[in-house]
């Protein structure tokens, strides 16, 4: 998997002309290469694994749509892609948010974690679920602009910059609501007693 | 021997002296006999060392619990009630705090207050358990779901066997030329540059014998020749030659270069 995004990164240009062109195979290697990042962003802001399919796969739909619109001269293809599908993500959580009743999450307790890292004990395989879990159900009681600034920030790894650009808001206002966000997730947290004093 | 005899001490004379040499308080000689005596008796080298122990504890507890910085803290929000921070300000500066970026008045300001507030003293420790707790979190991926990348092929290209979807020679030759399309930076701009190159063919076509840049320039010459000489010949009074009606040149009509006729 990592070869192939190597792979992507250097061919990103001739990958998307050849699904441009109608090469199948071109296209199948885009999506074997971004879905899972493109579905767990999904996972982050709709907590449903079914929401989480039905809006990766339309982030795919949107972004197969919007292929001539690539420009490799504006950054490679990860970069254009995963912006793309942050915006339609973003655009998507707060429809929700401003209509509840279109809301697909479920609870969390409906996630079947995977097994992962061979070698790593059971016992700590099942605290590391249960820790994630947990943290899950703490993004999800923040507030819908704090828990958006949260994820991007301290999930996503985004830079201050790359909010301002998603998110279209001045960078004093992110930076108060990734501190608020961190707050008041720290004392959901604690309030669950996933963290402790 | 005399010497040894002299400075020989009893048990009970080593405990009355034990303070005394704990202290050195005692000449140099008695200090030696006390030290030879601990050596030789068992009994009193560990007393010795238990005394020695206590000593320590004691001194321990004697220290002040408190730390510099919560006495300090204490002392100034006594003495200068004004420069304490209140929760709401703390809670504002708490990622510039742990990012590093707090000036370092502000720093000391915010540090005293989780010292002496009750409320905020876990508050950081809580926000860095969290954030260890996100990247926990974060690399808990989920896989992917097997049927959601037929899904997303059956809904992109109509097929999920894509491997078996090849591009057709029209479309690669169309994605190939569009590769040598002309880059106009700004959009904008290009209805302006479209717009000039029609008006040059117009003028060129309109105005060149033979549709060049050159005929234009050519035939520029030639007219501003022709207006030179009709203004001088005016100013002069001379009668104007009649001139040969000059018809306009287009591009069919062909103009020999040897008499200047038109044809």
């Amino acid at each position: 998997m990592e070869a192939l995004k190597a792979a992507i990164e250097i061919n990103g240009v001739e990958l998307v002309r050849r699904a441009r062109a109608g090469d199948g195979s071109a296209w199948e290697d885009i999506v074997s290469a971004f879905s899972r990042r493109i579905f767990n962003l999904a996972y982050r802001f709709t907590s449903s694994v079914e929401g989480a399919e039905d809006l990766t796969q339309e982030v795919f739909i949107r972004i197969y749509r919007t292929l001539d619109q690539y420009d490799s001269k504006q950054g490679d293809l990860a970069n254009w892609l995963m912006r793309l599908a942050r915006n339609l993500i973003i655009d998507d959580y707060r429809h929700r948010q401003r209509n509840p009743q279109n809301t697909m999450a479920d609870t969390v307790d409906d996630h079947q974690y995977h097994l992962r890292a061979v070698g790593m004990s059971a016992h700590k395989e099942m605290e590391r679920r249960e820790i994630a879990a947990q943290v899950q159900e703490g993004i999800d009681k923040l507030p819908s602009d704090l828990k958006t600034c949260v994820i991007l920030r301290d999930i996503e790894e985004m830079t201050y910059k790359e909010i301002v650009e998603v998110l279209r808001i001045p960078e004093g206002t992110v930076k108060s609501r990734i501190n608020r966000g961190r707050i008041e997730l720290a004392k959901i947290l604690r309030r669950m007693r996933v963290v402790t004093i | 021997m005399s010497y040894e005899k002299e400075n020989l001490i009893s048990c009970s004379r080593f405990e009355e002296l034990l303070t005394d040499y704990l202290d050195k308080a005692l000449g140099s000689t008695r200090q030696k006999g006390v030290a030879s005596h601990a050596l030789s008796c068992p009994l009193c080298h560990s007393l010795l060392n238990e005394v020695k122990a206590s000593l320590v504890v004691c001194r321990e507890i004697a220290e002040p619990r408190m730390s510099v910085t919560s006495l300090e803290a204490r002392i100034l929000a006594k003495t200068m009630p004004e420069a304490a921070m209140k929760c709401e300000e703390f809670e504002d500066l708490l990622t510039d705090y742990l990012d590093g970026f707090l000036p370092a008045q502000i720093f000391h300001r915010w540090e005293r207050h989780a010292v002496l507030c009750d409320d905020c003293t876990d508050l950081p420790g809580a926000v860095v358990r969290s954030l260890a707790a996100c990247v926990t979190y974060k690399l808990d991926e989920l896989p992917l779901p097997s049927r959601l990348h037929k899904r997303i092929l059956q809904e992109t290209i109509g097929t999920a066997k894509a491997k078996l979807m090849k591009a057709s020679r029209a479309s690669q030759f169309g994605e190939w030329i569009r590769g040598f399309s002309f880059p106009i930076s700004v959009p904008q701009f290009a209805p302006v540059a479209l717009m000039m190159v029609f008006a040059f063919l117009m003028f060129s076509q309109t105005v060149s014998a033979d549709g060049s840049l050159a005929g234009v320039y050519t035939k520029s010459y030639e007219l501003a020749e022709q207006t030179y000489k009709q203004g001088s010949d005016a100013w002069s009074g001379t009668p104007a030659e009649k001139q040969q009606t000059q018809d306009p040149v287009t591009g069919t009509t062909f103009v020999d270069q040897q008499d200047g006729i038109k044809r």
